[in-house]
């Protein structure tokens, strides 16, 4: 008898790997053979439960290889291995102390494994992991099941959003942060919890709650984990959300590269998958953005969270959190308190103690303050903090940088609740604006014309301006009392009105009526009906990037302090301004007579664009809109807002300081390179060839010199003959000639 | 080709001579290499150097030691070792070290991947005394189990050996200890390849993996195996079994007359009296379970096991030569149990 050739692979006594890969292409020849190993994997188990912790290797397979072999080819055998995922979560659960870390992380990898291959459920393994997670004091293994947590998570969540194990989860984090709150263990749902609202897979208010929890924990760990999601929760978020649409994949550049390149299966798959990355982004761009509220207004009770955490870390003695801590749990409770309108009295006498320019970190505490102050607080109970800033910080004195700190405090406090400062102090800090200080100079003017706008009857006579002064004349603008509020309205409503308005006239023009004449509201009426929606063409023209900005923006570089102007003017903008007034009461019944179109809507977002491009136009500085009307709600205030143009005033900039602060808005030297260079640059960044002339030009010089050399020794009839054949080429014009024309 | 002026010159200096001078030490060749070496201190492994020889308590000891190292013609020498010392001890002089020490470090190399070093261990276990090799059969048995279903046949062949020893030492504590009766008879069906009716017959192309054994006719040495497995377990009791087992019952010549039943309520023989109540282990599921007594193990058989093995043992010797006069071994026993039925 012929001896059998025996395979490579058959040679090696235990070939599990082998064996692995004849089961995964043939289950049911192989099921003897499987069955033989799973009772082996049963026994060494077996002998491994007896003592786990001093457990010898075994031999020529280990532990760890049977179960990695059984939980890759478990789903072939689903009768056989029923009892398997349970028994890995028994020997991880019992004894993830005392198992070798291989062998340990083996057994996670296996876990996941199998519930990939849906031999367990997700809610199962999640409440597999995470236990250990909290209770294990290895540092290897904790990394990795945090990992494994969250991409189970994130795949649970990839399809649609799966409701009932996230609540599960949530509730598991809540009571971990809820159970024991002097723990630092609560650092893990903060952790799971901050990562996955960075990845906007939970979204909703009960992950907030598990951070409201965090954040009134004891733990000073956890309490800034809490605060700090909070503060800069959303905004990770968003960051991430830029990434992601930012890295882009040049189809056609793809597709190109694949014609010329060296065609493989590698590069096919490449370009397929980018083919099919930019479609699933194309669809996504079609879909509506999903809400995503942010986690301070997805809070149930601000006020009490406030309140809780206002007594409990900060008014509380007993706190032991350090200033930097304190100063985040501040910011956190004032941010609340000026975004959701909360009172919290015994909050302000608090800041009272810490509004000296010694305290450190004082910025922070005066934006803490002017975040905290809303139009609701009571003017007498922000008053005394006012008359502090101003006396300790604002005094010709105290140094630029100081003085400027106050007034921009007081600025952004009167910004939401002016009402809360005296006539004659504003008066005073008004005076400053003629300081030598430039930053004090800006911030004074900054609370001077703030004051133009909110309470021109404060200021002096004749530091009203002309607007100011004009409308207080003709008693059109009153001073906004306690708790008033402004009526509420369509924001560029009366953009699109002035459009209709004209629309109309145009086609009146082209009727031949007279241009004021009202046409019959019905006809009217039925032409929108008739556009209710926005049609295609149009549609696109809002979508693209093309705003109509004005071109004949007249430039009017007026300063607005001067008074002098003449009188019949004077005369013809107020009746000007009662024109407004009319108009103004025209558009709300805009509003309020008329339902808005689809393509009305669509219409005034055009407009609005329109208008906020117009306004940054260099003619139309001085309808800027002021810095504090164009903070969103939802935005911080920072300490470094506060600081402001302290800068400025620093008179003793370092020389670095000074150059970068002069090189700021300028652009980049690179950008001044010659046509040529760029040219050559942006060549070599897409990794293009260079021409034969450049090739040349970059030709190592040792290399040249041998031919430069033998020049030199040419005989006459040599550099003849070298001539003639030059100018015979520029004839036949060049070396493979003209040929074929 | 060096062509520039310097790569000649550098060539020229590979054949220069090497000037020497009078009282000055000779150059140090290029390819030198310095071997000298500063240490602030010598240290010296501990030696342990005695006068006198180590006895012969402590060599073995040392050479049960040996027995994980890594190369396994030392893990053989040490074994061979300590079986001469076990069979050359004088004449029911206890062992040199007591088995609840010797055995764990035995029990890996069931599953050692040198067939020398599994030869070399059967034979040591064969000098071993039974009656110490009773009360440790429950933590031999995994390992003869893992080795049976083990990759290699070399191995599942010598496990199939070390059962047999076992069977013959320890035969009742064998079958009934924990998980002793059902796995092990699973095994044996794994081994064999009788799970399945499909897999059983002779003529499907039995797909078995791995390196077939050196060592040829596995398979009659497992039905011989299979065949003293079964009589230990569910073979008719022999007359001693019976005697022994109704001398509680019968007037014993150890206890007077008044006395009855007093056996009973003497401190039990067996090292672990109270192992079925399962005090301190985990919770057995049915495979796991003791099956002490030979009427438990009937039923368990009949229910489970009897089929598979009647339609195995007729292709076996429907396959005819050595194969097929081993299974009437088998077939035998098994007659002789159906027979007896499930008991008294």
């Amino acid at each position: 008898m012929v001896k059998r050739k025996l395979g490579a692979l058959e040679k090696v006594e235990a070939d599990l790997p082998n064996l692995q890969h004849k089961i995964r292409r043939d289950p049911k020849s192989y099921i003897e053979d499987f069955r033989a190993q799973h009772y082996q994997y049963e026994s060494h188990r077996e002998i491994y439960m007896a003592a786990p912790s001093s457990a010898t290797d075994t031999g020529l397979i280990s532990l760890r290889d049977l179960i990695d072999f059984i939980s890759h080819v478990a789903d072939c055998y689903p009768g056989i291995c029923k009892d398997f995922p349970q028994q890995l979560i028994d020997m991880l659960m019992q004894h993830h102390l005392v198992l070798e870390t291989e062998l340990r992380e083996k057994l996670v990898g296996s876990l996941v494994l199998l519930k990939k291959k849906d031999l367990l459920d997700s809610a199962t393994l999640l409440h597999t992991l995470f236990p250990i997670l909290i209770s294990t004091p290895s540092k290897t293994l904790r990394a990795l099941l945090f990992q494994k947590i969250l991409s189970e998570l994130r795949t649970a969540n990839s399809k649609t959003t799966n409701h009932k194990l996230n609540r599960t989860m949530q509730t598991v984090l809540f009571n971990l942060v809820t159970s024991d709150r002097t723990s630092a263990k609560g650092l893990w749902a903060i952790k799971i919890t901050r990562e996955l609202w960075k990845r906007q897979i939970w979204t909703e208010a009960k992950a907030v709650e598990v951070m409201k929890e965090a954040a009134l924990s004891q733990n000073e760990k956890v309490i800034i984990g809490g605060v700090r999601f909070f503060l800069g929760g959303d905004k990770e978020r968003e960051e991430l959300e830029d990434e992601d649409s930012e890295e882009e994949v040049n189809v056609g550049q793809v597709k190109h590269q694949l014609t010329i390149n060296k065609k493989t299966r590698k590069k096919a798959r490449t370009a397929e998958k980018a083919i099919k990355a930019v479609r699933n982004k194309e669809r996504k761009k079609g879909n509506p953005s999903p809400l995503n509220f942010s986690a301070l207004h997805l809070l149930h009770d601000p006020q009490g969270f406030a309140e809780n955490m206002f007594f409990k870390h900060l008014q509380n003695g007993k706190s032991n959190l350090k200033l930097e801590q304190k100063l985040q749990v501040l910011q956190l409770v004032s941010r609340l308190v000026g975004l959701h309108k909360l009172h919290i009295m015994p909050l302000y006498s608090y800041f009272q103690k810490f509004l000296t320019p010694r305290q450190p970190s004082v910025t922070s505490f005066l934006a803490s303050l002017a975040q905290a102050s809303h139009d609701l607080v009571p003017p007498d109970v922000l008053e005394p903090l006012v008359q502090k800033i101003a006396n300790e910080f604002v005094s010709e004195a105290s140094a630029g940088e100081v003085a400027t700190a106050g007034l921009n405090a007081i600025r952004e406090i009167c910004v939401r609740q002016p009402l809360a400062i005296e006539e004659t102090l504003l008066q005073d800090l008004v005076m400053y604006k003629k300081s030598k200080d430039k930053g004090v100079m800006m911030a004074s003017k900054g609370l001077l014309s703030l004051y133009r706008d909110v309470g021109a009857q404060m200021l002096k006579k004749r530091d009203r301006g002309k607007e100011a002064a004009m409308s207080l004349r003709a008693g059109e603008r009153q001073e906004r009392r306690y708790g008033e509020q402004a009526v509420g309205e369509i924001e560029g409503l009366e953009l699109l009105a002035k459009w209709k308005d004209e629309e109309r006239r145009k086609k009146n023009i082209e009727n031949g009526l007279p241009s004021d004449a009202e046409d019959n509201e019905e006809e009217n009426d039925e032409a929108d009906w008739a556009a209710w929606n926005v049609e295609d063409d149009e549609d696109s023209d809002v979508d693209g990037e093309w705003i109509n900005v004005e071109d004949d923006a007249d430039i009017v570089l007026s300063d607005s302090e001067d008074e002098g102007k003449p009188a019949s003017k004077k005369a013809k903008q107020e009746e000007e301004d009662k024109k407004e007034a009319d108009k103004e009461i025209d558009f709300m019944k805009l509003a309020t007579t008329r339902i808005l179109t689809p393509a009305d809507l669509a219409k005034l977002t055009e407009l609005r664009a329109q208008a906020a491009a117009n306004a940054t136009l260099p003619g139309n500085k001085g309808r800027v809109a002021a810095p504090w009307t164009s903070r969103h709600t939802d935005d911080p205030l920072t300490a470094g807002e506060i600081e402001g143009l302290a800068a400025l005033s620093a008179a003793k900039a370092t020389r670095e300081e000074r150059i970068a602060h002069a090189r700021e808005g300028k652009t980049d030297r690179s950008e001044h390179m010659s046509k040529e260079a760029r040219r050559k640059e942006r060549k070599e960044e897409q990794g293009k060839s260079t021409t034969n002339k450049e090739k040349a030009r970059k030709k190592n010089f040792l290399m040249t010199l041998g031919k430069a050399r033998s020049k030199n020794k040419r005989s006459l009839v040599e550099t003849r003959a070298v001539l003639r054949a030059h100018v015979d080429r520029g004839k036949r014009g060049g070396r493979r000639g003209n040929v074929g024309q | 080709m060096g062509s520039s002026s310097k790569r000649k010159k550098d060539k020229q200096k590979d054949f220069q001579k090497p000037k020497l001078k009078v009282g000055k030490t000779k150059a140090k060749p290029d390819n030198y290499t310095d071997t000298s070496f500063k240490s602030k201190s010598i240290v010296l492994t501990q030696q342990s150097l005695h006068l006198a020889a180590p006895t012969s308590n402590a060599t073995f000891t040392h050479n049960l030691s040996l027995l994980s190292a890594k190369s396994d013609s030392q893990r053989r020498d040490s074994l061979a070792y300590l079986t001469t010392s076990i069979s050359s001890r004088p004449v029911n002089s206890p062992l040199p070290q007591p088995v609840s020490v010797i055995l764990p470090s035995l029990l890996p190399l069931i599953l050692d991947g040198a067939t020398s070093v599994r030869t070399q261990l059967l034979k040591l276990l064969r000098t071993l005394p039974p009656g110490d090799v009773e009360d440790h059969v429950a933590q031999l048995l995994p390992y003869v189990r893992a080795g049976m279903t083990h990759l290699a046949a070399d191995i599942r062949s010598s496990a199939v050996e070390i059962l047999s020893w076992m069977v013959e030492a320890a035969g009742e504590s064998t079958v009934s200890c924990a998980g002793g009766w059902i796995k092990t008879l699973n095994c044996f069906l794994s081994v064999l390849g009788w799970h399945t009716e499909e897999s059983s017959q002779w003529s499907s192309s039995r797909a078995s993996f791995g390196k077939s054994g050196s060592q040829g006719k596995p398979m009659v040495k497992t039905l011989g195996a299979l065949a003293m497995f079964l009589d230990a377990g569910i073979g008719k009791p022999s007359v001693d079994g019976v005697d022994s087992e109704m001398s509680g019952e019968d007037e014993s010549p150890d206890w007077p007359f008044p006395l009855c039943q007093t056996a009973q309520h003497m401190i039990s023989d067996s090292s672990t009296p109270f192992a079925y109540l399962n005090l301190f282990g985990k919770p057995r599921d049915e495979e796991g379970e003791m099956y002490e007594t030979r009427e438990d193990r009937y039923r368990v058989f009949s229910t489970r096991f009897q089929p598979a093995i009647e339609r195995g043992i007729k292709s076996a010797r429907e396959e005819g030569g050595e194969l097929g006069r081993a299974s009437s071994g088998v077939s035998k026993v098994l007659k002789e149990a159906i027979a007896y039925g499930p008991g008294p």
